[in-house]
């Protein structure tokens, strides 16, 4: 049915356009919000189109049997081109892009403050996420993966919070300089392989035939350079306080998404490429795991702002990811990569969620907070939908990740699982905590709370959507999990796990 | 089978229910209370229907069927579906039974609640799936969901009134403390999937153990985990803190959710695992151990505390503790038995008894949280101390309420009687086996004195005794709510019976496996119960127990002939301050909660503000500061920097000579 | 005839003198004679190589870089002519608005 539609190039296409034609629209800022909410509208139509058109059955070699594949010579002589095609792993994640992308244009109804930039730059994050996570050269790859960093140091360091240029300056700064450790390893990985190709999938099938010191020496470039993305601790230090200053959509996209790539470029192009490597660190991707969790986990017990416990509760989950995938086995990393999705859907809500309590209440310190139920019961739901989501409520799709996070890892390494582990009290307790001083209790005095009101309809609307989406694949995680069981037994296959 | 097939309905059509509640709600009358009732009615049919026809249908083979849920790799794969053996079967009756008399005395209890009623009955909606989606499902994942959406329910229900800083407090350490247990659990779901490649009941009760073993050591730390998300549910030492708090949400929930139905799932839990328990003779004695414990542990703090709800919330955790203390006891003998098959019956009565009382609690519970919900609906207060002479103003409040305690005390022939006298039974055969099991006997003969004589003193404390100042205005609840009562009161008194039914009763269909996975018959003595236990000497003597704790509350507290106020002077006052306190569990929580875990997360928080981001601030200051210093070299003379190059330059070409790049 | 090491070590002398006033004289015009006096010294190799090995593209090399070298006068004398209107002075060690 889609033969012949350059589907994935649409993708990245239509919301390029679309961001021209927001920032050239005119003065009228209802027009530019219009518009961007029309192409990522079309985007994220495309993008369950190309969800619902995906083989599922197609199976192979992980890193070299893409759908939708298209090629299209760029620069010859340095063996550049435009490929782009997506597998169990990144299919999904298009979807998430578009889905999110377009639900948190839609949550930034009410921004009044230069409207028509901050569409424009929502909708280039897009096309670099996209970019990302259907790019098969590494020069595109790279080139997309800077893209983003752009809009969202603008979103931070334009619409963010009183401490915008710092949080804005130390977000780019750390994040680029992990792109060029990246991009030193891509550089060694192309002169090793000697192919006079940026394509992936060559590099890869020369990869595993890369001396082992090589391997183990790039791996850790890579890992490092993807690492801080995701971000593992201790080098996580950007996202507390890029996500305390950056607008809300901003924070939804940062934790959605740009999380997410690093978690994918691990899984992409670190493990199939380098399987030695891979294999020869398992110890170090289990320790900095647990780090993570625990670490995340804790720092986010000890938070007043609502919006900094979230972000160290995002450390803390997706050093569930890197647990997953540190398993090396079918199950560990397709759970990761269920949870990278399960995550995405669950912290947008969340971070909704706390822009809707400062927005309406004015701070987001939870001292100040309390009783906010009586008053904004839609908000309260909203609220415990997310946190319950988040601390793993069966019913709901955290739990079917983590779940078999956990599964995996007692698999590999028993008893050892119960040291993450502890990590779900952890979780149960500063959500469970952070409710009973935000939304139960009396109603505060501390702030005036005369003129509080219940959610607008564009941030109910994303809410209820993301709730929905948290709810129906938690009850049948299958839709989603399908899609990345193949291709994650593909990738333990090269890793030589089963 | 013409009903059993449809088993997976049992939890769904609360979920109709439910939407319309939601939907509906605003418009309809008792904010959709009456969507709710019909919905769980419907499904109790069901339920109902489905038992009979299983128990009667005399197979013991199981009814099941499952979809996968979530294929794991070529071989893993997680399912749902529903399960259904006598022991679900009679779950189910008494679940559904249950849920059906509590929502119906809801209609009149929450009548007066306005706008909240909605969300109440959207809330114990959910609840009543979860439970009846545990008793039917078909494997631990299933289950360890449904267990799950109870606990958010318990949550949500024990936080109703979530404006008072108690219930949120309550309804945070409810969900924590249980939330340690459900970890455990996971733990040993995970630990049991992994050893035997899958979760479902009839594969795992089916499990040969010769053909295919399995690591015992890697089964019993499973099983431990799993009797821990059993603990943190029912409520059992040293998890038990939770359920007194858990009194702060209305009494229709105390009585559902944390006397019928939800604390029994713990239970439920142990009797279900009981064909892989068997196995691990060790972890069965913790079983009996800690239930043994907290029997007699939480009736003692049930002694002196002056309030109504919390009074039947310790009783539950100590009636609770004699269930596992059945089980266990049960378990052990077969156990050990070695395939004896005289030591398996014993040991299968013991797993009977358990599920007898499990049975028998959960309707006089339920009826003793209704009568005491009935009181408080009358005086709105929940201390006794302001209550008294209530037994003119609210005759058949008083009248059933008097036959639960009748029973919960173990007079005979109440139901109480039977089932109590069943366990101890039970635990003191046990003994032969392990010598342990004797000190457990007398721990629990020793909570039934206390249990008869607390239970009495807030029997007279409430009805009897002059009327106080909140006691004036006091009348008669609602039809709704007597109705419900009166109804319980019947199966109160009744279900003991059925221990000799006719065609064998309760034993006849509650039976547990042997070490070789058959199937063990109980002795169906019908009748003949009532010579066997008249003629020994143990029956006596709990009667005896019994008569006697009513007694000294009799004594204490209606004639007054003995002075219990000098328990609370002198030196004896420590005692009954520890009591009050609860053991100093409540500050224990607190002090490992907001000390330990808090204080440590406080120390991270600023460990990685100083030391984490202090090291990426003090590094992007040394390159902020080094560019100060470097800059200084940008002098802005044109001739510096021809000089500067001029000269580099000439090394350049210097040292290009020298080794000989220019020949 | 004249060895070819002459012309060079000509070249060479006027190279060094003009590189050292480039480097060392305060006043804008005098640096900027000294790299004319460099430039013909370029000039002069061209030419010198040219003619000893019959290869005219050198002398055509000259030719250029002499036309070069008079625009490049013009540009340099504007600009100095501007310096002396808004700054006052064409001493180099008194232009150095472009440090730090």
């Amino acid at each position: 049915m889609l033969e012949g539609i350059p589907i994935l190039t649409l993708l990245i296409l239509l919301p390029l356009i679309g961001a021209i034609v927001t920032l050239l629209s005119g003065k009228d800022p209802k027009v530019a919000k219009s518009l961007a909410l029309v192409f990522s509208g079309i985007t994220l139509i495309v993008s369950l189109v190309l969800l619902l058109s995906f083989n599922l059955s197609a199976g192979g070699i992980f890193g070299q049997n893409y759908q939708f594949t298209e090629q299209y010579q760029w620069a010859k002589s340095l063996g550049i081109s435009w490929i782009v095609g997506v597998d169990g792993i990144s299919a999904p994640m298009v979807f998430l892009t578009a889905l999110l992308c377009f639900l948190a244009i839609l949550f930034s109804w009410d921004v009044k403050d230069r409207t028509k930039q901050y569409m424009g730059l929502m909708l280039v994050l897009e096309v670099g996420v996209m970019g990302v996570f259907m790019s098969l050269d590494y020069f595109m790859f790279y080139v997309f993966w800077e893209i983003v960093l752009i809009p969202m140091f603008f979103l931070i360091g334009i619409w963010g919070g009183p401490r915008r240029e710092y949080a804005a300056i130390k977000f780019f700064i750390y994040t680029h300089i992990a792109s060029l450790v990246m991009l030193l390893a891509i550089f060694a990985m192309y002169f090793q392989a000697n192919l006079g190709t940026f394509d992936m999938r060559a590099i890869q099938a020369a990869g595993s035939l890369f001396p082992n010191g090589f391997q183990m020496g790039i791996f850790l470039a890579l890992f490092f350079g993807f690492g801080v993305k995701m971000p593992i601790v201790p080098f996580h230090t950007w996202l507390p306080d890029a996500h305390v200053e950056a607008p809300t959509a901003g924070s939804v996209l940062l934790a959605g998404l740009l999380l997410k790539m690093g978690a994918y470029g691990i899984i992409r192009i670190a493990m199939p490429t380098l399987p030695q490597g891979a294999s020869g660190w398992q110890w170090l991707l289990l320790c900095i795991a647990i780090l993570s969790i625990l670490y995340g986990a804790f720092a986010s017990l000890a938070q007043k702002d609502l919006k900094k416990m979230v972000a160290f509760s995002s450390i803390s989950h997706m050093g569930m990811v890197l647990l997953g995938l540190a398993t090396l086995g079918t199950i560990g990393i397709a759970a990761g990569s269920f949870q990278m999705f399960s995550h995405g859907l669950i912290t947008a809500v969340l971070f909704m969620v706390c822009g809707v309590v400062q927005h309406k209440a004015g701070t987001r310190e939870m001292t100040k907070l309390g009783g906010l139920a009586a008053k904004a019961p839609w908000l309260a739901t909203f609220m415990m939908i997310g946190f319950m989501a988040s601390l793993g409520l069966p019913g709901l799709v955290g739990f079917a990740a983590e779940f078999t996070i956990f599964f995996a890892t007692w698999q590999t390494w028993n008893y050892l699982l119960l040291i993450p582990i502890i990590s779900v009290a952890i979780t149960a307790a500063y959500y469970i905590w952070a409710m009973q001083r935000t939304i139960f209790g009396p109603l505060t005095d501390k702030i005036d709370v005369s003129h509080l009101r219940d959610v607008n309809w564009f941030e109910a609307a994303p809410l209820a959507a993301l709730c929905a989406a948290i709810i129906l694949f938690g009850l049948y995680p299958s839709l989603i999990f399908d899609f990345m069981r193949p291709a994650a037994s593909g990738l333990a296959g090269l890793l030589g796990v089963i | 089978m013409v009903y059993a097939e449809y088993a997976w309905l049992i939890p769904i059509l609360p979920i109709i229910g439910l939407l319309l509640v939601a939907l509906l709600g605003k418009k309809t009358p008792e904010g959709g209370g009456y969507f709710a009732v019909g919905g769980i009615a419907a499904s109790c049919f069901l339920g109902v229907m489905v038992a009979l026809e299983y128990l009667t249908g005399g197979s013991s083979e199981p009814v099941s069927g499952t979809m996968t849920w979530l294929q794991l790799n070529s071989t893993l794969k997680l399912e749902m579906g529903y399960y259904i053996d006598s022991l679900s079967a009679v779950m189910l009756i008494v679940v559904t039974i249950l849920c059906t008399l509590i929502l119906v005395y809801s209609l009149g209890y929450m009548h007066e609640e306005g706008e909240r009623k909605r969300r109440y009955y959207v809330e114990i909606s959910l609840f009543v799936v979860g439970m009846e989606g545990l008793v039917v499902a078909s494997n631990y994942l299933e289950m360890f969901v449904f267990w799950e959406i109870m606990g958010l329910c318990s949550y949500l229900l024990i936080g109703f009134w979530y404006y008072k800083p108690s219930a949120a407090a309550a309804a945070k350490k409810a969900f924590l403390v249980t939330r340690i247990g459900d970890i455990l659990f996971m733990i040993g779901i995970i630990s049991i999937f992994a050893s035997f490649g899958t979760l479902n009941y009839r594969d795992l009760f089916t499990h040969n153990f010769i053909a295919q073993p399995v690591d015992m050591t890697l089964l019993g730390v499973g099983l431990f985990c799993v009797f821990g998300g059993a603990v943190g549910k029912s409520a059992q030492f040293p998890l038990h803190d939770w359920l007194p708090d858990a009194m702060e949400g209305p009494t229709t929930v105390s009585a559902l959710i944390h006397a019928a139905t939800m604390v029994k799932a713990g239970v439920y839990l142990v009797a279900r695992s009981f064909p892989l328990m068997v196995h691990t003779p060790d972890v069965l004695l913790i079983v009996a151990a800690i239930g043994g414990f907290t029997a007699l542990f939480a009736a003692t703090m049930a002694l002196n505390n002056p309030n109504i709800k919390r009074v039947l919330a310790y009783s539950t955790i100590s009636q609770l503790g004699y269930m596992f203390l059945a089980l266990g006891a049960g378990g052990y003998m077969i156990a050990t038995a070695n395939l004896s098959e005289a030591a398996a019956e014993m040991g299968n009565a013991g797993y009977m008894a358990g599920m007898f009382h499990l049975l028998n609690h959960a309707f006089f519970k339920a009826l003793l949280f209704l009568s005491a919900g009935a009181v408080i609906h009358a005086v709105h207060t929940e201390d006794m101390r302001l209550m008294g002479g209530l037994s003119k103003k609210l005759k058949i409040t008083s009248f059933v309420m008097l036959i639960g305690a009748l029973s919960i005390a173990g007079i005979p022939p109440l139901s109480g009687f039977w089932s109590k006298d069943e366990v101890l039974a039970a635990v003191y055969n046990a003994g032969s086996a392990n010598i342990w099991f004797y000190l457990l006997y007398i721990m629990g003969i020793v909570t039934a004195f206390l249990t008869a004589f607390y239970m009495f003193r807030l029997w007279f404390m409430t009805f009897k005794g002059e009327g106080k100042e909140a006691t004036q205005h006091a009348h008669e609840a609602p039809r709704s709510m007597t109705v419900p009562l009166i109804i319980l009161a019947i199966f109160a008194f009744g279900t003991g019976f059925i221990l000799m039914g006719p065609d064998g009763g309760l034993p006849a269909v509650i039976r547990t496996v042997n070490l070789d996975g058959h199937l063990i018959a109980g002795e169906t003595l019908g009748l003949g119960w009532i010579e066997k236990l008249f003629t020994e000497w143990q029956t006596w003597l709990s009667i005896v127990v019994a008569f006697s704790g009513v007694g000294l509350a009799y004594m204490a507290y209606f004639k007054k002939s003995i002075s219990v106020d000098r328990f609370a002077t002198g030196g004896s006052k420590k005692v009954y301050d520890l009591l009050l306190a609860r053991y100093g569990f409540p500050r224990a929580y607190d002090w490992v909660g907001m000390k330990v875990v808090y204080g440590f997360s406080r120390a991270i928080d600023f460990f990685d503000r100083t030391v984490i981001d202090g090291v990426v601030n003090v590094i992007s200051r040394f390159a902020v500061s080094g560019s100060g210093v470097l800059r200084k070299v940008q002098t802005g003379v044109v001739q510096t920097y021809a000089i500067v190059i001029v000269s580099a330059l000439s090394v350049i070409l210097i040292l290009m000579y020298l080794l000989g790049g220019l020949r | 005839m004249i060895p070819q090491e002459y012309f060079l070590a000509l070249a060479s002398i006027l190279f060094v003198i003009g590189a050292y006033g480039v480097l060392t004289r305060k006043n804008a015009i005098v640096v900027l004679m000294c790299i004319e006096l460099m430039l013909n010294a370029a000039n002069i190799n061209f030419v010198t190589f040219a003619a000893f090995r019959n290869d005219p593209t050198g002398q055509v090399f000259a030719l250029f870089s002499i036309a070069i070298a008079a625009a490049e006068v013009a540009v340099g004398l504007a600009i100095l002519l501007n310096l002396q209107k808004t700054q006052d002075t064409i001493n180099l060690e008194d232009i150095k608005l472009l440090r730090w």
